[in-house]
């Protein structure tokens, strides 16, 4: 089995040769390759040849044509600080709490912003591995876009004053998420990862997540479905006990969950949809190879009689983390 | 059990209508109630009630910070310039250290400590250690709080013990919270202690008065 073969496989319950590696490489590719993380964020063919470097140094089953999560609010109009060895903050949102969304236009993912580099990286990745490896892209979920316009403080608080307007901007989201995710697809993606941090129940109730969410989130996968997509994957880190019932109606096959959610506590939540995670993100910063293969050997076996399941971490693996521990990860996945 | 007088206060205030709150903290101040027993009586119950309510399970940010607005809107009125230090029960210096952007937590954070009836001392984000230090020493702080969501900040929360004995004051403690370092252990972060959530560390907080006054006593 090649990669992408074993990651369908396991997103349709069939038998692996072995589990999927899925670690989430993101800014750690730019620091195996000493590459500063800010170049490796603006410039796609430096991206590619990271992650591919990456994949040649580990090993695992998937590369991510992904910079950050500020990628689309820049795009419609915020302006980033961008720092040498850091991820960008917006320094200035496009949205103020009094201004009106329907001045924003839903951006070109072929002219704005970095989005054409994202665009390019993922080109490449698609040529230089052809059908072999997983390559993902993308996208910030519609809340976490809502409060990256607004700043996530004074998107929480309108949400509670002005409900009406605080989802005219959620529609909005969605639709740049629908519109940047399918230039994607057709740039080479297998599919794009929906990543929404901000939707996660230490952000927002259930309820919240349900009645406003999920709505949102079903529009995007059925875009993404339409346009071609492998298959659905849906990434919200946290203590996500409480909203993971809601994937399959989200239209997810693959869905995340982090430390906080025990192995065995996902699979009764989610029977039938593919699992991905659930290290913990600091333990490829702080802990032993030992340690780090202790744990990925332990989620393996659990999820051994089921299958379903990609090896990752519940969130991202920090740039800075140890290359031993993700080794160590990966080699879990080889029995070794 | 709540004082009556302060039902309908801690009502409005656990639903998060700040405007509500203020009206009702306005109302009581012009009936002859004291500031500081609108603050122990009232915003301290409510926040005892969300205290009850957001166990690390059920910890929404969205829920905290209506209940924290509205709070900081009758602290505001109490005390337009600000919670003198011997009303405050105790006084805290809270920052997002250098290398962190993030501040929601900490601003979370304050919120539920203001709430409690402390005295916060905010230093914003992206804050050096050497001023964090500085504001304790200026401020009489009985502890320091760091804050930070992702983990290129560790290596400067494992300062601020060895800055804080360096300037003598080694009895402060140190606590810290926050997505990235809750991760990590007390020891492994060299801190007195490591928040699962904002409620968490202010009931270790809490505790750390308790001894105190016990010792004085």
């Amino acid at each position: 089995m090649n990669s992408l073969e074993r990651i369908k496989a396991a997103i349709s319950f069939a038998p692996v040769d072995r589990t999927p590696a899925v670690p989430q490489l993101f800014g750690h590719a730019a620091a195996l390759a000493s590459v500063a993380l800010g170049d490796y964020l603006r410039d796609g063919g430096l991206l590619a040849r990271c992650q591919i470097e990456a994949l040649e140094h580990y090993g695992h089953d998937v590369v991510f044509a992904f910079m950050d999560l500020c990628v689309e609010t820049e795009a419609v109009g915020s302006i980033l600080r961008y720092r040498d060895n850091q991820y960008p903050d917006v320094a200035s949102y496009v949205l103020a709490p009094s201004s009106s969304v329907s001045a924003l236009a839903v951006p070109d993912p072929t002219v704005a912003g970095r989005m054409p580099e994202l665009l390019r990286a993922a080109g490449i990745l698609r040529r230089e591995l052809d059908d072999t490896v997983l390559v993902a892209g993308c996208v910030a979920g519609p809340m976490t876009l809502t409060t990256q316009l607004l700043g996530i403080e004074t998107a929480l608080y309108l949400a509670a004053d002005d409900p009406v307007r605080f989802e005219k901007i959620l529609d909005f989201s969605a639709s740049v998420a629908i519109r940047y995710g399918t230039a994607q697809i057709e740039a080479g993606v297998h599919l794009p990862i929906v990543f929404d941090p901000s939707a996660s129940p230490a952000v927002v109730p259930p309820q919240f997540f349900r009645e406003l969410l999920l709505p949102r989130l079903q529009r995007v996968f059925a875009s993404f479905r339409q346009a071609g997509a492998l298959a659905n994957w849906l990434n919200i880190a946290g203590p996500t006990e409480t909203t993971l019932p809601y994937y399959p109606e989200a239209g997810a096959d693959i869905a995340n969950f982090d430390y906080y959610v025990e192995p065995q506590r996902a699979q009764q939540l989610l029977p039938h949809i593919c699992l991905d995670g659930n290290l913990k993100s600091l333990l490829f910063v702080e802990a032993s190879p030992d340690e780090v293969t202790a744990a990925a050997s332990r989620l393996v076996a659990a999820f051994a009689d089921r299958g379903g399941f990609l090896l990752s971490s519940g969130c991202e693996i920090p740039p800075e983390a140890k290359p031993e521990n993700i080794a160590a990860m990966v080699a879990a996945c080889r029995g070794g | 059990m709540i004082n009556p007088e302060m039902n309908k206060l801690v009502e409005v205030l656990l639903e998060g209508g700040h405007a509500a709150a203020l009206s009702e903290a306005r109302r009581l101040r012009t009936a002859g109630m004291a500031s500081e027993r609108i603050v122990t009586e009232g915003l301290e119950a409510a926040m005892q009630r969300l205290d009850d309510k957001c166990t690390v399970e059920s910890f929404n940010l969205l829920e905290i910070m209506l209940v924290g607005r509205a709070v900081s809107a009758v602290v505001n009125e109490l005390y337009p310039e600000g919670v003198p230090p011997e009303q405050g029960r105790d006084t805290f210096v809270i920052a997002t250290l250098e290398g962190d952007v993030h501040d929601l937590g900490k601003n979370i954070t304050k919120m539920v400590l203001i709430g409690k009836g402390y005295r916060v001392v905010d230093l914003g984000k992206d804050c050096p250690v050497e001023a964090l230090v500085n504001a304790a020493e200026r401020e009489h702080a009985h502890a320091v709080l760091v804050s930070g969501l992702i983990t290129p900040v560790i290596p400067q929360v494992r300062k601020v013990r060895s800055a804080l004995v360096e300037r003598g004051l080694g009895g402060i403690r140190v606590v810290a919270g926050g997505a990235a370092l809750k991760q990590s252990s007390a020891e492994a972060l060299n801190v007195d202690y490591v928040a699962e959530t904002a409620f968490d560390g202010a009931r270790y907080l809490d505790s750390l008065v308790v001894h105190k006054a016990e010792g004085a006593a």
